[in-house]
């Protein structure tokens, strides 16, 4: 049994309850006990690093230290926000060990910061760590037939020397393991772009304008349904698509869900276990096309040529 | 008695501003060997040159000091200074009191004074010991090897051999040419660039003092300046050349396609191929990866064809040796892999492509016959978008340097294009338009105005695919607005990089090179077409990024080096030089093995005292020896002396600090 820190975040615990019931459930199946870090306390997400870095870097400090207490060696967190605040002070605070020391010294009575435990986003965690074979095997109900867009967001692989996981521009994790459950990821170019975060509750028509071409986009790939890894992204493009649709002049109907309700899904979990009802767009149309058959793209009919081999012969 | 005369530079500002020169010159003349001393503001000027001479004479001085910049830059001139006294030049020392004393120690004068002080007073001590030496006379093989057959290495090899000195041209691929034969159109002139190249090519064919070995590689160098060996891998061609016609029927029968390296991969060549139709030498060679003669041993239907009987699949690789006295590396470059910029879709979207990519499509012998096309449906495109500078300075993604000719091409190519589709219209992502050279702005100016072309100024920053459109969103910089511009082309202006195997050519030809792969010149304004390696010189891109011209007038000038090396029948060398003593030498020869120029050999001597058993002594070959003095370091019985920095001199240099 592989043994993980979980670290929820805020919206695990709020508006995004469905992830945080179906990542237990997926858990289960994967033979992973997760441990919720005690006393856990906020990442300090976009408002801390306004005020100032050293409080920026204070908060996250203290879950690391925390989490040093048990004994598992990583923390798996599931907000992107969160995952990107605790790995940057991870790698800040590695690779400079004074101001280590220095913000060490705030939240004394916490205990030392060594460094020990891994930071992964449970994106990470599944890919890396789980891995898509494994995946694939607990999957007692694939997921054929659903054309599937995944969206990273900015946060999961970004930067990359700070997350040093899959591609910054061109991430294909999640597309994999959506191909190990069994559905077929889209073509599809605005997987990491903004969906404009925050905003939603700032400057809402930022958010309208960017979200608008992310869900546009997917649309235009073939997608029935969005798979994303963040609570924000998540609550973007579900919660505003009505907005969306209306500033657009026209129906997307495109539901979220998160990775961790389309591996419950197919892992066996019943449709009501996925919390249908915590969605704006309803899910159920874009599931009923799991079991449909899926044109071949037609110059994958043909046989290639040329292309494998690097010469041929007539 | 010693009498040393002492001259102390201001070197302007630069030494005067940080060290107070005339209480140096004082305490110069506190040493008792010092005769005369005095400071001047600039030594190495013609009068300063003057004081110098007029004190040798006129104070009968036995060495001078000159406390100045580095020996590096004027020890040269000093030198000269003193033998046109009738001086030996080798009395001088040099205290360098400008780079490791006032350039270094700015913030205290006292004791930048002090430690100038010092540094005299080590010269003057090492000066007394100074030996009278006289320049080395080593032969020189007059033949030059030439790396590379683009066009740098092209015009190299034809100013040396026109200079009738024999040249031995190599060049890795079946035909010479290089990454100009690739192109259609040349700025700022729309010559056509087959058309100034090909006759070159076919000069350096019919030269009498040029060897060509095309389809060969150097793969050792020994020896020294003047006195180098190379040994070339001419490989396997499988094709008897002196009885090919190059007529073209093996080819035209071949049966085994393979993408076309000459055309980027846009068509397909054959196994047995000659790359081009201007190539030269115009005789094809097999691709022993692709033939299936030579994999499976099944087929021959070239040597069925061949009339002459020209085809041989039993030709193996022949190494052969050329004794040279100078060598001009011309490797030229390769296109940066632009892989990392995924946000562009690179290898995701067919219809990007690089520029060496569109230059084929729009050569007029190119694979599509002069009209560019879109990769993915052969469709002519209408909407074409240019990016330039990818991977060109870049630090996050690419590199840091600018590569030169991008904006200048690219503005040719919204030429091209206009000329070859005529309803289509040009996009253009710049950074920057650097177009520095004769008549370049004007030609950017042309094209901009015959074109209409519309440029962006801002990076471009993604690429996605909507329909079969690409559509290429970046920030017009000038509006201060993200723009999106749709394509049915994209064509990214890829970096100059080094060419792939510089290194290892490097690290066998021993010279140095940069992070990149670009090889490194001697000194990067003084001496631009020299290596740090005696004898070696550098053409074309392989250095650094340049254009046509630029890579033309550094061959031109690596050829007046050649030229210049071989102009007597011996070559000068400095004679600051290892000595062995055989008395003391007990040929241990643990400087044999730590000589980095293998210029240390062993002899037998009779051992003397009326034995006439013979003894191991080591041997140094005086036109090897780079005076580096690892082994004067290395010998335990202190057999080993270095003219010009004898133990002697070195402990003087000790005692007097």
């Amino acid at each position: 049994m592989t043994k993980l820190t979980y670290f929820p975040g805020c919206s695990a615990h709020g508006t995004s309850e469905e992830f945080d019931s179906t990542l237990k459930l997926v858990m289960k199946s994967l033979d992973v006990e997760m441990e919720e870090l005690p006393d856990w306390n906020c990442c300090g997400a976009t408002s801390a690093h306004v005020m100032t870095e050293n409080f920026a870097l204070a908060l996250p400090l203290r879950n690391l230290v925390l989490a040093e207490r048990l004994p598992n060696k990583t923390m798996g967190i599931a907000c992107a926000s969160c995952y990107s605040r605790m790995k940057s002070t991870k790698v800040e605070m590695d690779s400079h060990p004074e101001l280590a020391k220095k913000i060490n010294s705030t939240i004394v009575e916490e205990g030392e910061y060594h460094g020990d435990v891994d930071v992964k986003s449970m994106l990470q965690f599944f890919y890396e760590d789980i891995g898509t074979d494994a995946i694939a095997e607990k999957v007692t109900y694939p997921l054929k037939g659903l054309k599937i867009a995944c969206y990273y967001g900015c946060l999961l692989t970004r930067p990359k020397n700070v997350t040093q996981f899959d591609s910054p521009e061109y991430p294909m994790s999640m597309d994999r393991i959506m191909e190990a459950l069994g559905a077929t990821p889209t073509a599809f170019d605005f997987k990491t772009e903004c969906c404009g975060a925050s905003f939603s509750i700032s400057d809402t028509e930022i958010v309208l304008s960017l979200s608008g071409t992310i869900l546009e986009m997917a649309k235009e790939s073939g997608a029935h349904a969005i798979v994303v890894a963040c609570p924000l992204c998540q609550s973007n493009l579900d919660m505003r698509q009505p907005d969306i649709e209306k500033r657009a002049g026209k129906k997307y109907e495109i539901p979220i869900l998160y990775i961790t309700q389309l591996m419950a899904l197919a892992f066996g979990y019943p449709m009501k276990d996925l919390m249908p009802a915590k969605h704006i767009i309803p899910i159920e149309p874009a599931l009923a096309h799991i079991g449909e058959e899926i044109e071949t793209p037609e110059e994958k009919k043909k046989p290639k040529k040329a292309v494998t081999a690097e010469s041929e012969v007539e | 008695m010693a009498r040393v005369g002492v001259f102390v530079c201001f070197c302007g500002a630069n030494i005067g501003d940080f060290v107070d020169v005339p209480a140096v010159v004082e305490e110069a003349k506190k040493i008792k060997e010092v005769k005369y001393a005095i400071d001047y503001k600039y030594v190495c000027s013609d009068p300063g040159q003057q004081m110098i001479r007029d004190a040798i004479v006129q104070q009968r001085l036995t060495s001078v000091v000159v406390a100045a910049c580095s020996p590096r830059m004027h020890e040269k001139t000093f030198r000269k200074a003193l033998s046109d006294a009738g001086m030996n030049p080798y009395l001088l020392e040099v205290a360098n009191i400008r780079e490791h004393s006032s350039w270094v120690h700015q913030k205290n004068k006292k004791a930048a004074t002090g430690k100038s002080s010092d540094l005299i007073r080590m010269a003057v001590a090492k000066s007394i010991a100074n030996e009278q030496l006289h320049e080395i006379s080593v032969p020189v093989t007059k033949r030059a090897l030439v790396i590379g057959g683009g066009i740098a290495g092209i015009q190299a090899a034809l100013d040396i051999a026109d200079a009738r000195i024999p040249v031995v041209l190599v060049e890795k691929s079946p035909s010479i040419g290089g990454k100009m034969a690739q192109l259609d159109e040349t700025f700022p002139t729309l010559d056509c660039s087959q058309c100034i190249l090909t006759p070159k090519m076919v000069d350096v064919a019919s030269h009498p003092f040029i060897e060509l070995l095309p389809y060969s590689e150097v793969i050792e160098l020994d020896g020294y300046v003047g006195n180098y060996k190379a040994k070339i891998k001419r490989k396997a061609s499988y094709v008897n050349f002196d009885t090919c016609t190059g007529c073209g029927a093996c080819w035209l029968k071949c049966p085994v396609k393979v993408p076309n390296e000459f055309n980027m991969g846009i068509d397909k060549r054959k196994a047995i191929y000659s790359p081009f139709p201007q190539a030269v030498p115009n005789k094809p060679v097999i691709d022993a990866e692709h033939c299936t003669m030579l994999i499976k041993g099944k087929c021959g239907i070239c040597a069925k064809v061949c009339e002459k009987g020209s085809i041989d699949y039993t030709m193996q690789d022949e190494i052969v040796e050329r004794e040279i006295g100078a060598v001009v590396v011309a490797t030229g470059y390769d296109l940066w892999d632009p892989k990392p910029y995924e946000e562009y879709g690179v290898g995701r979207f067919k219809d990007i492509i690089n520029s060496l990519e569109f230059e084929r499509m729009v050569s007029a012998n190119g694979p599509t016959g002069g009209v560019p096309v879109r990769p993915s449906d052969g469709k002519v495109p209408k909407n074409v978008v240019f990016i330039q500078c990818v991977g060109s300075r870049d630090e996050a993604k690419g590199i840091e340097y600018c590569s030169k000719i991008c904006c200048m091409y690219t503005a040719k190519h919204t030429l091209l294009l206009h000329h070859k589709v005529q309803d289509s219209h040009a996009y253009v992502f710049y950074m920057d338009i650097r177009a520095a050279g004769k008549g370049y702005e004007e030609f950017v100016k042309r094209a901009q105005v015959e074109t209409g072309a519309t440029y962006l100024r801002g990076r471009a920053s993604k690429i996605y695919k909507k329909g079969d459109k690409l559509m290429v969103q970046g920030e017009d910089a000038q509006i201060g607005q993200v723009v999106e511009v749709e394509a049915d082309l994209v064509v990214l202006a890829t970096a100059i990089y080094p060419y792939k195997d510089n290194p290892d050519l490097a690290r066998l030809l021993g010279i140095s090179y940069d992070k990149y792969g670009f090889l490194s010149e001697a000194h990067p304004k003084l001496r631009p077409v020299e290596t740090a390696k005696a004898g070696i010189f550098l053409a074309g891109c392989t250095q650094a990024p340049k254009d046509i011209p630029d890579s033309v007038a550094q061959a031109s000038a690596t050829a007046a080096k050649v030229c210049g090396l071989f102009a007597g029948d011996t070559m000068k060398k400095d004679p600051m030089i290892a000595h062995v003593n055989n008395e003391f030498c007990t040929g241990c020869q643990n400087c044999v093995n730590v000589c980095p120029y293998q210029a240390i050999v062993t002899e037998e001597i009779p051992l003397g005292y009326g034995f006439k058993e013979l003894r191991t002594v080591a041997k140094i070959n005086e036109g090897v020896c780079q005076g580096c003095g690892s082994c004067v370091a290395i010998c335990r019985s202190m057999a080993i002396d270095l003219a010009g920095f004898t133990d002697m001199q070195i402990i003087n240099e000790i005692v007097a600090i």
